[in-house]
């Protein structure tokens, strides 16, 4: 089973059997993260996320699978409460399901603990906000490489320079946040997100508070990622606009995965997003 | 308002546990205070109750004239040191007109001795006085057995009774100033109805023995019951008359005795005010920093309310009626904690060794007003700041606003607090060269000029101990010192409670080791003798006066030297007098002779402590109960004997019996002949064992002791600085939570990039570190200057060097820092608790 990669995205959201056998998903080498494309970078099987008990409790999401194909930039959309958010959060380690299972590469996130969960998030997983993205104490350099520090180690010098020159932020490295624009700030978080080469990054509304331009700015820095150094990206957005800029888009509703369109437009999305306008 | 109310008490429930802890400090700073209010009432007021009852039916007494106030001794709690009286003064007294009853009073020293060892300890003195028959002029009443009539039959009072387990009718043993009484105890007395006399344990002797037993030849006052119908004031008129007399009326009288016998207790009193403000500052600053938290993560809710046209003082309002409410509950409870925890006090007063705690507590309305009024006036008023701030703040810049506290500092408070700090160094070094006590005042400009400077001092401490900590630990250590500065204002207030109480703790510390050393430095330069005999007390002696010659007989000894300390008065103040054998005296423990000689004592001179040599020639005028002493000053000597009441002045021993009357010896010391050092010393500690109120010391072990009375005030102290610094520790606390309920986003990212609960339990503890730490040391280094001037400039030749106990302070500093992590824990527990998520929740 080795299926277009646009069309695994598709077909993911019915999995076979075959596929949650780790053994499929098993890379082998660990080491690198530039997967092929029949990998999924992150997955969900069967998620369910219940909040609350009883009568008053609410399914965010409801028996959820989906697969993120690894060296992709995918986009999740939906309306507010959609549940979007919570798949993400999920998919990540933030948030724990109620019942079904997580993967990060082929790592069940439910057979971790705590610690285990922030080591792999530290490693493994890069993160983008859209606000409180950094630590205000520390300089930006300081910011990107936390996630190595974390782990007590330093990233290489050779992709902190690429990380950094492409984002531009030479001159800002020994800069606080506080000092920095909301773009500049914006382009830190990126670079810590993407200079430790994670499996997977997720960007939760990357660009939701910053404008027009600088945001595209921010799109075209992950676009690029993607293109250049084959990054797995996932972003939860609700501007189709920067939907545009991903390989597929995922849109759900009511905790389920409604649909997925790939290489969208702005239009395309637009267009979607109108026929669940409710 | 009961609106208001309502929503005040759903913000109070809603989130409980900040409010708990504001609600503790006030608490705990409520319970302080009055626990202290009401100790220091329970103890005046109980010592003032009994001297009242048991002086009631004496309507004057008549003493010798005043020569000038006293330091203390047995018998002078009247504070002054007198004149001897007449002989036949009683027999005079009784024959004025008006006079119903007069009864000689002879006041003097009587240890009580049970199975060779003295009775009681503790700073009380021991007193033997002659039983009064009269039961309307006798202080005491029997509480069992018979009054004792014959020389050798006693009555003890009821705490030395209970404390020895004598009842009437046991064979016991009295020291007194002529050596040692075999007595058999014939009842037991009560003080009106106390147990005891404030300060005092008293031996009540028949009239009988008071020659051969207090060796008095005049009684020490005569107390007077006027008759019915006569006018009191025309009779003590008529008893003035007397020659040689001074007569104080009933009440006088009660007044004199209530003032001295509360004046060591007022001193305490003093302390524990000073520590009871200290919690209460800190207390305050707990309820200020939470408060300033609360109104401004209002300040949106509150911009809101005033935008759709809320006024001013309804936006308030809510805030101060919140903290009205916290207060009022804290308060109560405080009070009722602090009227249970008396006791607690009392142990830690105990710890001085002062023993007039028994009774039960005095819970005055002034201080439960004191003390609510402080609680609930505290809360309100640091509720009632931050709340005004906000209020005045224009609505739409409020909604705008985020909830954090500017980083910046304002460079004019830092320079006002800068030109307070240069004042403050300035009146001390000035002080310290004047030897003024006036310019001190200025030197305690300190505390505004650190709390004005306390923001730019914690900024600068997060700057500078930033490459420090990112050393230490790495980039946790960056985000701690980082972390300090982000509410500079908050961390400075919590520091400065720390830096008071270390502060006190340092100043403390300084005057009680200055104190040790210049208790203990003469001893440890002067001491020659092999072995020393010391008294029960520090001060007061009690050794037997026939012990030295019969130490002096042994064969292992080859010579022998007592001295005696008696209560004169030089210039108008009470100076200690020793007397020597100047023969033998100097080879034992070397006084350091200025000039002079200390041989010429022997023809009447007198030598002085000190280190002018230009005063030799001079005279001398000193003052006793039975004469005047007037000498020339034939040496001046640099060193005295030691401990507290070493003399000032030195005469030849035979004439201060003269002039005083028989002495117990306050100090022997022995040198041991050549040969069996251990056999000799055996011997003689075998005598000395025999004798009660002698213990033996040899020359190394008195060097130890000398200063250790210092010891027992310094446990007071360090007990009392628990409780204050317990409180200290709350701060750090409540504002490390703070903290971290204002960061929880940031928090919230560290945790989603990958930092480990444990890692940020490591980067709160490491704040809490630092903080402490940076306020300890300020504390410290405020307090050793501040201490050291206080020492130069009053200490005078009490404290004659000022002596910083290094190491104690380097463990003070690092006991601060410990607690200070201790009580980031509860904090940093909560900190692994902040669900990652809370960071996406902030987003939205």
């Amino acid at each position: 089973m080795s299926p277009h990669p646009h069309s695994d995205v598709l077909d993911s959201t019915v999995l076979g059997p075959t596929a949650q056998d780790p053994d499929v998903l098993d890379r082998g080498s660990e080491g690198t993260h530039r997967a092929g494309a029949d990998d999924a970078a992150a997955m969900l099987v069967g998620a369910v996320k219940r909040y609350g008990s009883g009568s008053s409790s609410v399914v965010a999401l409801d028996d959820v699978t989906i697969a993120f194909p690894a060296g992709r930039f995918t986009a999740v959309m939906g309306p507010s409460g959609s549940g979007k958010s919570t798949m993400m959060h999920c998919a990540a380690g933030l948030d724990r399901l109620s019942s079904g299972r997580a993967f990060v590469g082929n790592t069940d996130l439910s057979t971790l603990d705590d610690r285990e969960l922030t080591t792999l998030r530290r490693e493994r997983i890069g993160f983008v906000f859209q606000a409180f993205n950094l630590v205000p104490t520390l300089t930006a350099e300081e910011n990107i490489c936390l996630p190595s520090t974390l782990s007590g180690r330093r990233p290489s010098a050779a992709v902190l320079d690429q990380v950094v020159s492409m984002l531009r932020l030479g001159d800002r490295l020994h800069h606080r946040p506080t000092e920095l624009s909301g773009g500049q700030q914006q382009r830190v978080a990126v670079a810590r997100a993407l200079v430790a080469r994670p499996q997977v990054v997720f960007a939760d509304e990357p660009t939701g508070n910053l404008d027009t331009r600088t945001g595209q700015e921010i799109l075209g820095f992950l676009r690029s990622a993607v293109d250049l150094h084959g990054q797995s990206i996932v972003m939860v957005t609700h501007d189709p606009n920067a939907a545009a800029w991903a390989d597929h888009v995922v849109f759900v509703v009511d905790g389920r995965v409604h649909d997925v369109v790939d290489r969208p437009s702005a239009d395309t999305v637009l267009d979607v997003m109108k026929g669940l306008g409710r | 308002m009961s609106g208001m109310f309502r929503s005040a008490l759903r913000s109070v429930m809603a989130s409980r546990s900040r409010f708990v802890l504001t609600g503790a400090a006030i608490m705990l700073s409520v319970a302080f205070l009055v626990a202290t209010l009401v100790l220091s009432d329970s103890m005046r007021g109980r010592a003032a109750d009994d001297i009242a009852a048991a002086l009631a039916g004496t309507d004057a007494v008549v003493q010798g004239v005043t020569l000038g106030a006293s330091d203390g001794g047995p018998g002078e709690l009247g504070g002054s040191v007198r004149r001897a009286l007449g002989p036949d003064v009683a027999e005079r007294v009784a024959e004025v007109d008006g006079v119903a009853g007069a009864a000689p009073q002879w006041i003097g020293f009587a240890k009580l001795v049970v199975d060779g060892s003295s009775v009681g300890t503790g700073t009380a003195t021991d007193v033997g006085r002659n039983w009064i028959a009269d039961p309307v002029l006798s202080p005491f009443r029997l509480a069992a057995g018979r009054a004792p009539v014959e020389a050798g039959e006693i009555v003890i009072d009821r705490s030395l009774a209970s404390a020895a387990g004598v009842e009437p009718g046991d064979q016991v043993q009295v020291l007194t100033a002529t050596g040692m009484h075999d007595a058999t105890v014939t009842g037991v007395a009560t003080y009106a109805e106390a147990d005891t006399a404030p300060l005092q344990r008293t031996v009540l002797l028949p009239d009988a023995a008071v020659p051969g037993w207090l060796d008095a030849e005049a009684p020490t006052e005569v107390v007077v019951d006027i008759a019915e119908g006569s006018d009191r004031a025309e009779v003590i008129g008529l008893l003035s008359e007397l020659p040689g007399v001074e007569v104080t009326s009933g009440p006088d009288h009660v007044r004199t005795m209530q003032d001295a016998a509360t004046s060591p207790l007022q001193f305490l009193t003093v302390f524990l005010l000073a520590f009871a403000v200290v919690a209460v500052l800190i207390g305050v600053t707990i309820i200020f920093n939470t408060f300033s938290l609360t109104v401004a993560r209002r300040r949106r809710e509150s911009g809101l309310l005033r935008a759709i046209g809320a006024e001013r003082r309804q936006v308030l309002g809510g805030v101060v009626v919140e903290a009205l409410l916290i207060g009022a509950v804290a308060t109560v409870a405080g009070l009722a904690g602090g009227i249970a925890g008396v006791g607690v006090l009392r142990w830690l007063v105990g710890l001085t060794g002062v023993t007039l705690l028994t009774g039960p507590s005095i819970v005055s309305s002034t201080s439960i007003v004191i003390a609510a009024t402080v609680g609930v006036g505290a809360t309100l008023l640091s509720a009632w700041i931050p709340a005004r701030r906000a209020a005045a703040t224009p609505p739409i810049e409020a909604l705008r606003d985020s909830a954090a506290e500017p980083r910046v500092v304002s460079p004019v408070r830092t320079a006002v607090g800068l030109g307070l700090a240069a004042v403050a160094i300035a009146g001390g070094v000035t002080a310290v060269a004047r030897t003024s006590t006036t310019w001190l005042l200025l030197a305690a400009a300190v505390v505004p000029a650190l709390v004005l400077c306390g923001p730019a001092i914690v900024t600068a401490a997060a700057r500078w101990s930033a490459p420090v900590a990112r050393r230490l630990a790495g980039v946790r250590g960056s985000i701690a010192a980082g972390n300090l500065a982000t509410s500079p204002r908050r961390a400075s207030s919590t520091a400065l409670a720390l830096m008071l109480g270390t502060a006190m703790v340092t100043m403390f510390a300084i005057v009680a080791s200055s104190l040790t050393n210049a208790v203990g430095s003469d001893v440890r330069e002067g001491l020659r003798a092999d072995l020393v005999v010391t008294s029960a007390t520090a001060d007061f002696p009690t050794i037997d006066p026939t012990l030295a010659g019969r130490i002096g007989a042994l064969p292992e000894v080859t010579s022998v030297a007592s001295l005696a300390i008696a209560e004169g008065i030089v210039d108008g103040q009470p100076t200690a007098v020793g007397g020597i054998d100047p023969s033998v005296l100097p080879s034992m423990f070397d006084l350091d002779p200025v000039a002079g000689d200390l041989g010429d004592l022997r023809s009447g001179g007198v030598a002085v402590v000190g280190d002018d040599p230009t005063l030799l020639g001079d005279t001398v005028v000193v003052e006793f109960e039975r004469s005047t002493l007037e000498a020339p000053i034939v040496a001046v000597v640099a060193r005295s004997t030691g401990g507290f009441d070493a003399p000032a002045h030195f005469v030849d021993r035979r004439a201060l019996d003269a002039s005083v009357g028989g002495l117990l010896d306050a100090l022997v010391f022995v040198d041991l002949a050549d040969g069996d050092a251990a056999r000799a010393e055996a011997a003689v500690r075998e005598l000395v064992r025999a004798t009660p109120g002698s213990f033996l010391s040899t020359r190394a072990e008195h060097v130890a002791n000398s200063g250790s009375e210092v010891d027992a005030f310094r446990n007071f102290i360090d007990g009392m600085l628990y409780l204050a610094g317990f409180i200290a520790l709350l701060g750090v606390a409540n504002t490390t939570a703070l903290a971290i309920s204002e960061r929880s986003g940031e928090i919230g990212l560290l945790r989603a990039v990958g930092a480990t609960r444990r890692e940020l339990r490591r980067i709160v503890r490491l704040e809490a570190a630092l903080l402490s730490f940076v306020a300890a040391a300020i504390g410290t280094a405020v307090a050793i200057g501040f201490g050291w001037a206080l020492i130069e400039v009053t200490g005078g030749t009490d404290l004659p060097s000022v002596v910083v106990p290094w190491v104690r302070l380097a463990v003070t500093l690092g006991v601060a820092v410990a607690a200070g992590v201790a009580a980031a824990a509860w904090p940093a527990y909560r900190v692994s608790r902040v669900p990652v998520l809370e960071l996406v929740s902030r987003g939205r």
